[in-house]
């Protein structure tokens, strides 16, 4: 377990590497530079401002001064936002997305299981119609669509929650669903497809004929059994929910970093494109790794070596 | 009987948590509400939405209007602007002129005198060298102001601007050589390589306020946030919760009129539909809208009391690349600007708000003309007549003519309706070019277009900074390859005349000049239009404001009691 660990850090670095070099080089191919814009700036003042930020060296040189950064803890800085490094930029951000990412991550899973699991043990009945439906509503609805539905519904209608904004208990509620909706779909519909499947295994026919009461066949045999598919993809799915969505983010105002990844891009804020996307390839890649060792806790069949 | 209980345990748990959250919360919000109970008189908070986190409130490098609305409230400098665009003296005494002895007879060297009880927000007084210090910070090469290129006719400037890759002892001789010194604590003495009749204008924009030398050195980049953040206006920024809010209270020792407001809060809600619940739902107490709402609310006589329309110093229209054919062909460019018809455009694309525009320079600022460009008055015929003068009366025959534009905000709508006016009033299919915003930017500066949205706005209200930059040969602007050497020697005569009847004269004839020869077909002049709560009083809107209306002076505003 211990090799595969360390293989697995060693695979990450890796990853980290190329994601940094593709990205970097496809933010320089890209047509618009930082300083394009309708009121053009003087040519003196682009070059002072290509000499600040060191946008006049070759391009292999410029890769070497990030790379040499980054080594030292220094993700660069944004042409966005003069006063603050990328670094407390994204750290000023990130706990923001991950809280909200965390709730919503929570909510999705409690009602995409919930959901799934009813679905399953009540195959064909009014319940399985019932979750499918709404399934199939959360993954249809796009999540501006559901947003605004939400502030109108509840805040400008019913005023049970501010319209936005971050601080307080109740502006997590919201933007939460609208970012949990179209996981739990998902969620939802994968663990009823595994829940049908681990059911109808010999061994749940086993355990019932032998006698067991249903609540423990469910608990201890069908529960774990079905969840395995679930795990696999609730990894990938925290590390999105948790580096934030920029829909929700933007609809609902709230100061986390999903906003950042599309601003920076449309800013051509190299910078910040490069902390944003580095940060998210790490958060993916452990999300990954953690996901694949609690595959090797869940199933015992699995074994890493 | 499993399943369903599965099922309603957890959406009971779901509910329950909604439930209980909900009564605790209707008040809860990083937002100050504004008390809502009719008592005698109401909280003095004025709340709005700056919309964008702003990049830098660094005066000397900032250079965007959302940057500039933070800075209008912590800073005064030597001049501003009144509402009607007159400049005042605000930490100056008097406006300096050549008959009270502050400009020189040939323009050269300009005095200011300061007045005596001007303080920063932590007490000390404002001097002469608070002025020198951030103006030569200006022209500091490390730094990359945006808005330096402005006072590049101060002495020494550019030069000092432009030592990037001097070693330091360089770059301090370069500094203490720049043309600006205080004599005395309470005198400013600027000198000018060139007479910049302009000059007055720049030096009451925000890259030139007062700066604490000793504050920047203390704290280098984090003296932008409070409570690091000194300056010597009206209001001091207490709170910035970035990408959230920024809060500003009185400056307890401002030396004018304390405003009445006792707190301002800009919020940051970049989308423009949550804006408006948020306004809808009493968190805001003004809102932009966006264009696609204008007729709406316009209509809606629930907010009859609410609607404010207030004029922008911005034009917008088209440009042509006049390098490309057809448009090398003055008649094909006229033709086609008399073919569109700019009262059905503010009409339909903009709900009425805004004014066809036949001239380039706006109304509200000197310059304006409304008698320049009235020959593009809409006329299929004469647009007709010309396209057949040029040679083109079968229009099949025109090369395909592509429409560039950055796809963002109303941009796609207005594309469209020039789409449908060349083709209902001329028979021409244009094809539409949709592009992200640096990518177009991009090929505009490069010429990589055929025929183009365009816009602008004024930096300050002078004919100077709507003409030169953008329609003299090879300036830094003027990316339709417009070339005229009239227009260059007008240009050149009037950047340097110190009589300002002669100057405007010489800025009409060569606005004339521009328009008869068409590069753009103007279209409109902007109006913004907002939603202002009904007890918000004395917002004045003035053509210099930065991202929100009224914000250069919201020591006028009160808060009825409601």
């Amino acid at each position: 377990m211990t090799r595969f660990i360390i293989r697995r850090v060693l695979w990450l670095l890796l990853v980290l590497l190329v994601v940094s070099f593709v990205t970097f080089a496809l933010m320089h191919l890209v047509p618009g530079g930082p300083w394009s814009r309708d009121k053009q700036l003087a040519p003196a003042v682009v070059a002072a401002l290509n000499a600040k930020y060191g946008l006049d060296k070759p391009f292999f040189v410029q890769y070497a001064n990030f790379l040499t950064g980054i080594l030292h803890g220094d993700l660069g800085i944004s042409y966005s936002y003069q006063d603050r490094s990328v670094t407390q930029i994204i750290m000023q951000g990130f706990p923001k997305s991950a809280v909200l990412g965390a709730a919503a991550f929570i909510f999705a899973m409690i009602v995409g299981i919930g959901f799934g699991m009813a679905a399953a043990l009540r195959q064909n009945t009014w319940v399985d119609y019932l979750c499918v439906m709404f399934a199939t509503i959360f993954a249809s609805v796009p999540g501006f669509v559901l947003g605004i539905l939400l502030i109108i519904v509840f805040s400008v209608g019913l005023h049970w929650f501010p319209t936005g904004g971050w601080g307080s208990p109740a502006q997590v509620v919201m933007p939460a669903m609208a970012l949990a909706a179209l996981p739990a779909a998902f969620i939802a519909r994968i663990t009823r497809a595994s829940t049908l499947e681990t059911m109808r295994q010999d061994y749940v026919r086993t355990a019932r004929s032998k006698g067991l009461l249903e609540r423990v066949v469910l608990i201890r045999h069908i529960l774990r059994n079905s969840l395995i598919p679930v795990v696999t993809v609730a990894g990938p799915e925290f590390a999105a929910m948790v580096t934030g969505s920029v829909i929700v983010e933007t609809i609902f105002s709230i100061p986390g970093i999903g906003r950042l990844f599309v601003q920076a891009v449309f800013a051509r804020d190299y910078g910040l494109i490069m902390g944003t996307t580095l940060f998210y390839a790490f958060i993916i890649s452990i999300a990954n790794l953690v996901v694949d060792i609690l595959y090797g806790i869940i199933d015992p069949r699995i074994r890493y070596d | 009987m499993k399943g369903k209980t599965v099922l309603f345990s957890l959406l009971a748990i779901v509910i329950a948590a909604i439930l209980v959250m909900a009564p605790a919360c209707s008040s809860a919000s990083t937002t100050t509400a504004a008390a809502t109970t009719t008592t005698a008189s109401s909280p003095q908070i004025l709340r709005l939405n700056l919309g964008a986190e702003p990049d830098t409130i660094d005066p000397n490098q900032a250079s965007w209007a959302d940057d500039k609305s933070i800075i209008s409230q912590c800073f005064e400098g030597l001049l501003s602007y009144n509402a009607d665009g007159s400049l005042k003296a605000d930490v100056a005494t008097v406006i300096p002129t050549v008959a009270n002895g502050g400009i020189s007879s040939d323009g050269l060297t300009i005095t200011f005198k300061l007045k005596t009880n001007v303080t920063w927000s932590d007490g000390k007084p404002v001097t002469a060298n608070d002025f020198v210090y951030s103006i030569k910070r200006e022209f500091d090469p490390t730094l990359a102001c945006e808005y330096a290129s402005f006072y590049f006719d101060i002495v020494g400037a550019e030069d000092s601007y432009n030592a990037t890759s001097d070693t330091t002892a360089q770059q301090a001789a370069l500094a203490a050589a720049i043309g600006v010194s205080a004599p005395d604590n309470y005198t400013l003495v600027i000198k000018l390589v060139n007479p910049q009749p302009t000059m007055l204008d720049c030096m009451a924009l925000w890259p030139v306020y007062p700066e604490r030398a000793d504050i920047i050195k203390q704290y280098g980049n984090n003296w932008t946030d409070p409570p690091n953040y000194i300056g010597d206006g009206p209001y001091i920024l207490t709170t910035w919760t970035h990408q959230s809010e920024l809060v500003f209270k009185p400056n307890p020792n401002y030396w004018g009129t304390k405003p009445t407001l006792s707190e301002i809060d800009f919020q940051e809600i970049t989308d423009p539909n949550a804006a408006l619940a948020a306004y809808q739902n009493n968190e805001l107490d003004i809102v932009g809208l966006p264009v696609g709402d204008y007729a709406t609310y316009l209509k809606d006589p629930n907010y009859a009391n609410q609607r404010l329309l207030f004029p922008e110093l911005t034009t917008f229209a088209f440009q042509f690349n006049v390098t490309k054919a057809p448009f090398n062909n003055v008649l094909v460019r006229q033709a086609l600007s008399c073919a569109v018809d700019r009262n059905a455009f503010v009409n339909n694309v903009e709900a009425g708000v805004g004014q066809a525009a036949l001239s380039w320079i706006p109304p509200g600022m000197p310059g304006y003309n409304a008698n320049i460009g009235t020959q593009y008055t809409f006329n299929v015929t004469q647009a007709k007549s010309l396209l057949a003068q040029a040679g083109y009366s079968d229009v099949s025959k025109l090369p395909t003519i592509t429409f560039s534009y950055s796809n963002t905000g109303s941009n796609p709508t207005i594309a469209q309706f020039l789409q449908g006016q060349m083709q209902q009033n001329l028979g021409i299919n244009i094809t539409l070019d949709p592009e992200d915003s640096k990518t177009f930017s991009s090929n505009v500066n490069s010429g990589n277009f055929m025929w183009a949205f365009f816009g602008w706005g004024a930096d300050y209200p002078d004919p100077d900074d709507w003409l030169p930059g953008l329609f003299g040969t090879g300036a830094g602007n003027n990316h339709t390859g417009y070339s005229n050497p009239a227009f260059d020697a007008l240009s050149t005569k009037a950047l340097a005349e110190l009589d300002n009847t002669a100057r405007l004269s010489d800025w009409d004839q060569a606005q004339q000049m521009v328009m008869n020869d068409a590069p753009i077909i103007t279209i409109f002049y902007r109006e913004g239009f907002v939603l202002e709560k009904p007890y918000v009083k004395g917002l004045t809107t003035t053509g210099m404001d930065g991202a929100l209306p009224g914000d250069t002076f919201y020591n006028l505003v009160t808060i009825a009691a409601h």
